[in-house]
């Protein structure tokens, strides 16, 4: 396990951490600057997940979060979840849901699963339930109408995320797939990032019908841990 | 080396004196004890009575509260007014806005949220302007750390300046080719790919001659590195160590043995 593990990290793999943690930063600074209503800070974190493995990934998603507490100390506490981020990332690639863009999708839903999931302890342990985040107005309205701290959390999780990580992950796709064979060669994993062909409309089929799964998925783990 | 990320302030004080991991393990301490203890008043107290003088001790107290100022306070104030209106717990109403009401509870539970939010930057603020980012990752690399993770973090702090300004440069020449940033949201949303795509990739093209060039140097090798600086870790050091760790302890046992 743990060699498997270190076959990861190559001298490449500790070249383009940094790069993705300056990335993550940069675009997430961008997409404030054009005003979004999406966060996109961890694209380079996915980017490392797919063609570095998901200890790598994991890696740069905690790191990530640490230094960018440096001028933003709000996101200093939410390292956890970008550790998820990475490590589902990594996952999902391993598991060769990087290499079209229905799947992509799905990567982008379980991606989110588990963000709202890791991001709901933290959020009602140390603010409450009520974040500095602008979706903490979502929360707020489930409070008042009577949902416990827990089950209002998860939901606002589970309505925000999607959008967001699933534009990050077709973003790193679309980043992935721009680069040179020959370079992402070097990398330890290239193989995840091999493009598969295929009916565009039995694609959009697929992808309709996994989001449904998804979403159904995603309410049957709610109930579960609200109660 | 010109690091515009740090935040440390070159002084001669106590503080600056002391190990980069005893202050790494002093501003954790702080922050796991106001997390952790059951009493109510313990993070208004740490932020009052020790960060503060902290400060005088490590003469740094201007910056830091420069930093109160700009970063800590609005984003405690911000989370102070979200927690009271928004926090739907107790009896006794004391203002009532729209559908909100703001509560005595409600009240005293935002100040303890926003103070320990406050407590947590301040310790991390305090730990940074008092150690030099390159100090503390040899420190740690001669107890043990891999080297790489020390890459990892100082090359960030390089790097990413670098990269806010090459963001800079992208945004001003899509702009003046026209591309649209201020308008309606599709337009908006349409010009994020100019601007990410270029940013991207031209870093990740540097990626390999970066790897090649630190790989010449012996990046992998497993050999045992001297070191050009030393940093000091003298007996005092180790006092206060094992001191902060015990008090977390004790802290801990508390919190699990009362609740």
């Amino acid at each position: 396990m743990l060699e498997k593990i270190k076959k990861d990290f190559t001298t490449m793999t500790w070249v383009l951490i940094p790069v993705a943690i300056a990335i993550n930063i940069a675009i997430g600074q961008i997409v404030v600057l054009l005003k979004l209503p999406v966060f996109l800070d961890s694209i380079g974190t996915v980017l490392v997940g797919i063609i570095c493995g998901p200890w790598a990934g994991a890696l740069t998603g905690a790191l990530s979060n640490t230094i960018w507490g440096l001028f933003n100390p709000d996101s200093l506490p939410w390292w956890p979840v970008a550790f998820f981020i990475g490590l589902v990332a990594g996952f999902c690639a391993n598991a060769g849901l990087f290499k079209n863009w229905w799947k992509v999708i799905l990567s982008g839903f379980l991606i989110a699963l588990t963000a709202a999931i890791v991001s709901t302890p933290i959020s009602v342990y140390l603010y409450g339930g009520i974040t500095a985040s602008g979706s903490s107005f979502i929360t707020a309205y489930l409070l008042q109408t009577g949902q416990g701290v827990l089950s209002a959390v998860l939901s606002t999780g589970f309505l925000v995320e999607p959008v967001d990580k699933i534009s990050t992950a077709m973003l790193a796709f679309a980043i992935v797939q721009g680069l040179s064979k020959r370079l992402i060669a070097r990398f330890p994993r290239p193989e995840n990032a091999e493009a598969e062909e295929g009916n565009s409309t039995t694609q959009l089929i697929i992808a309709l019908v996994v989001v449904v799964i998804v979403v159904a998925l995603g309410f049957l783990v709610r109930n579960m841990l609200a109660g | 080396m010109h690091e515009r990320l740090s935040y440390y302030v070159k002084r001669d004080s106590a503080l600056h004196r002391l190990n980069p991991l005893t202050k790494a393990v002093l501003a954790l301490t702080i922050i796991l004890i106001t997390f952790f203890n059951i009493w109510y008043w313990t993070a208004h107290i740490a932020l009052l009575f020790f960060i503060i003088p902290l400060c005088f001790v490590g003469r740094v107290y201007r910056e830091y509260f420069g930093t109160l100022t700009r970063l800590i306070l609005p984003t405690a104030g911000f989370l102070f007014i979200m927690q009271a209106l928004f926090q739907p717990i107790g009896e006794t109403v004391i203002y009532q806005f729209w559908v909100l009401d703001v509560t005595q509870e409600s009240l005293a539970f935002a100040f303890l949220v926003a103070t320990r939010i406050a407590v947590m930057i301040s310790s991390f603020t305090l730990f940074l302007l008092t150690t030099h980012p390159s100090e503390l990752m040899s420190d740690l690399t001669r107890r043990g750390l891999p080297g790489q993770f020390a890459y990892v973090i100082i090359s960030t702090l390089q790097i990413l300046p670098q990269m806010q300004a090459k963001a800079q440069t992208i945004i001003s020449a899509q702009r003046a080719r026209g591309l649209d940033t201020e308008s309606t949201f599709l337009k908006r949303a349409g010009s994020l790919l100019p601007l990410v795509g270029p940013l991207v990739f031209g870093s990740l093209v540097e990626v390999e001659e970066r790897a090649i060039a630190i790989e010449a140097r012996g990046f992998t090798s497993t050999h045992v590195k001297t070191s050009l600086h030393d940093v000091p870790d003298t007996s005092l050091d180790k006092v206060i160590r094992w001191f902060l760790v015990a008090l977390v302890i004790i802290t801990l046992m508390l919190k699990i043995w009362l609740s």
